[in-house]
């Protein structure tokens, strides 16, 4: 395999030219906060919580969506990134409505542990407090868009694992919704198969199964890139 | 007529604080008393339009007292609506939890908030009439509250991994099990549990003693009663039927599904509180004052269910010679022998070979529209009713809570006792405080901020009718 040298936070790398800057990070115990990312699909760039610095480049890139190139020098902890992953924990707690205390993932939620990783003791943007919907049309699951943070892990997971594109996406800016087939109910959707693996690929309490209470969630988002990697070796 | 009004009002809590309005005639004599509960949360109204699922998780967020009575009314409501039964293994684990709430509520009443009356004097000085005041002349008796209390939350702790806000308490059952090392840890308990609780009803039946008139008359005007009992009538915090007496024990209605309890309950609004009036309905509003916890509860049973709470039962029904006792001030001891009840009632749950049985859920999902959950808090009978539509939304929550049905009863106390102590602007420290204590006889939601650390903060304001002030006096 071709490699190139490439430089993180200082150390020195000879990696493989195919992979993101995430991946080399991961595979190289370098730690990048994500959300919208999910091991196993597509990734969409959307989050900005991998913002990354890298020298020659004033922008700040995402490592989910960008490829190494050779003799990269990338730094992933300067005060200008903790400074904008403060600041997107921040924006998706206040634009919508999050409640941990008693919320069905309170313990067990991606958004709530990134708050604590990026010590957010408290938000300095207005809440938006917007009126959502909480879909309980579903026999077995509840979609709560007051949880939502649009990282459309769901709607990646139904359309390229299950490949049943149940879920997508409408309006823009903060009027943004996760929809089920165009706009109905879910319980009504006739493209659900009812797989469950948009619960496990959510990384909030948006998704959740009915019979259970706090405490009791299991997510599993694993699963779904564990069952990509055995549909490879198939192939 | 030239009214004055009297006003008590703590001023150090956020939320859950509560005024009290003495109004006196021309002649200085006191007219009426109210007890305003300001409080309101919305709670009924937000729930709507969640899942029924969440109510055991959002509600007991409305009291840090009692949460586990919220949890358990609330999720027997979502049992109805699922149609299921919990595990006999639950049922102990539940018992358990809402044995361990009871006890350190009942602990906190007492030891930290009561027994600085009991122990210092009423006309004591009140920078020192609190817990550290007890701590300084009586330190083993403080300590000892401190860790009945600590026991109480153990109980939770050692089931759920949480002392307050507890979670893991589910429709159909339980999320955890308990385990043998638990189990032997709480068992461990239960011989200084039940030494502190007699050291307790040892105060409190020599306070009597000494206090006979002032206890007998305090605050003791007739109301009726409501409580949960078992089959055979005995004493029931956790799972039971309704019944109601009237003042002179007479029952009114037995075994009463709480699913029924709007055939005998009604509420009314009233313009000086956000809390609801409750009555008895047969009875209407002016006749059907009722009174709920833990004084209710010993009026209403038969009996109890453990042999040393028998013994304390049977004197407390000598008070009355066998009819209710009205008297506000036996609240405290009311609460003492519920307190023997528990501890004995732990060991007796604990030493079930089942109480560490894995079978601990039984799974179910939404069959009816509509679930309603009952249960004893510490202050009382609590109801949850839930309606929601074919899939398990929320669309009408009602939540009746304990406080709330002993609100006219509690102004009523109020009433009658300023009319014993207080008299014009003539404001002695220990009168005041007599008014403040009829209120805390009901150990009401807000009690917690009222005396823990101190005298009640209260800044009183004698006023005229036209609302002029003639007469202030601080006390922090
Ligand atoms: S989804 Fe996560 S962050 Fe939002 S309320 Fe629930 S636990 Fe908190
Ligand atoms: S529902 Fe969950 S997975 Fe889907 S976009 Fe919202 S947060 Fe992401
Ligand atoms: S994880 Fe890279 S932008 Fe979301």
């Amino acid at each position: 395999m071709n490699t190139i040298p490439i430089t993180i936070n200082d150390k020195k790398l000879d990696v493989d030219p195919a992979k993101t800057i995430l991946e080399v990070c991961r595979e190289n115990d370098i730690e990048i906060l994500t959300m919208c990312h999910l091991k196993g699909i597509i990734d969409i760039g959307a989050c900005r919580l991998c913002l990354v610095e890298i020298e020659g480049i004033n922008k700040l890139l995402s490592a989910c969506t960008t490829k190494v190139a050779a003799n990269m020098v990338v730094k992933t902890s300067t005060e200008r990134i903790k400074k904008y992953q403060r600041i997107t924990a921040e924006l998706f707690f206040a634009e919508r409505n999050h409640v941990c205390s008693v919320c069905v993932a309170n313990g067990k939620c991606e958004l709530q542990q990134l708050g604590y990783k990026v010590e957010m003791d408290h938000i300095r943007y207005p809440h938006l407090f917007p009126h959502c919907e909480v879909d309980t049309s579903h026999p077995w699951y509840v979609m709560d868009h007051n949880r939502c943070i649009m990282c459309t892990r769901c709607v990646r997971v139904c359309n390229e694992v299950e490949g049943a594109h149940n879920w997508d996406v409408m309006n823009r800016g903060h009027q943004v919704r996760i929809i089920s087939d165009f706009n109905t109910p879910w319980g009504e959707s006739i493209t659900c198969t009812s797989c469950g693996k948009c619960l496990h690929a959510c990384p909030t309490g948006a998704i959740w199964p009915k019979a259970i209470v706090q405490g009791q969630l299991e997510k599993k988002p694993e699963i779904i890139s564990e069952l990509m990697e055995k549909r490879k070796m198939k192939l | 007529m030239d009214k004055r009004k009297l006003f008590i009002s703590p001023v150090t809590r956020i939320e859950g604080h509560a005024n009290i309005t003495i109004e006196l005639d021309d002649n200085g004599n006191v007219s009426d008393a109210l007890f305003h509960v300001n409080e309101f949360r919305g709670f009924e109204k937000f729930c709507e339009g969640r899942m029924y699922t969440e109510m055991p998780t959002i509600t007991p967020r409305i009291c840090g007292i009692c949460p586990t009575s919220h949890t358990l009314a609330s999720v027997k409501a979502c049992e109805m609506i699922q149609g299921i039964q919990p595990t006999y293994t639950a049922n102990l684990l539940r018992r358990l939890m809402h044995i361990g709430q009871n006890l350190s509520s009942h602990a906190l009443s007492f030891f930290h908030l009561s027994s600085p009356d009991f122990l210092l004097g009423y006309d004591s000085d009140p920078a020192k009439r609190n817990i550290l005041g007890i701590a300084e002349k009586f330190p083993d008796i403080a300590l000892r509250g401190i860790r009945l209390r600590k026991f109480g939350q153990e109980l939770s702790e050692r089931i759920t991994g949480k002392k307050i806000h507890i979670m893991g308490i589910a429709p159909g059952g339980m999320a955890y099990p308990l385990t043998e090392e638990n189990r032997k840890a709480l068992l461990n308990w239960i011989p200084e549990a039940l030494q502190t609780v007699q050291l307790g009803i040892n105060i409190i039946r020599k306070f009597h003693e000494e206090n006979t008139a002032m206890v007998q008359s305090f605050a003791n005007s007739p109301t009726l009663y409501l409580g949960t009992v078992g089959s055979g009538g005995e004493h029931e915090l956790y799972d039971g039927k309704l019944r109601f007496i009237d003042a002179d024990g007479i029952i009114l209605q037995d075994q009463v599904s709480p699913q029924q309890y709007l055939d005998f309950i009604a509420e009314r609004s009233v313009n000086w509180s956000y809390l609801k009036y409750p009555y008895y309905k047969p009875l209407g509003f002016d006749k059907g004052f009722y009174r709920v916890g833990p004084l209710a509860r010993l009026n209403v049973a038969t009996r109890m269910k453990t042999p040393l709470a028998q013994k304390e039962f049977e004197h407390f029904k000598s008070i009355g010679s066998g009819k209710p006792v009205h008297g506000a001030f036996y609240y405290h001891y009311t609460r003492l022998i519920e307190a023997l009840s528990d501890v004995e009632d732990a060991e007796r749950i604990l030493n079930d070979p089942d109480v560490t049985s894995l079978h601990i859920q039984h799974h179910g999902r939404w069959n009816y529209d509509e679930g309603i959950g009952s249960t004893e808090a510490p202050r009382g009978t609590l109801f949850h009713h839930y309606k929601t539509d074919e899939t398990g939304k929320l669309v009408k929550v009602n939540l009746l809570i304990a406080t709330g049905q002993n609100n006219p009863s509690m102004n009523r106390s109020v009433l009658e006792v300023a009319r014993q102590y207080v008299k014009g602007d003539d404001i002695k420290e220990g009168m005041l405080n007599r008014v403040e204590s009829a209120i805390r006889c009901y150990d009401p939601c807000l009690s917690c901020s009222t005396h823990a650390m101190g005298s009640m903060p209260m800044v009183i304001e004698v006023k005229d009718k036209k609302g002029e002030l003639i007469k202030r006096l601080e006390r922090f």
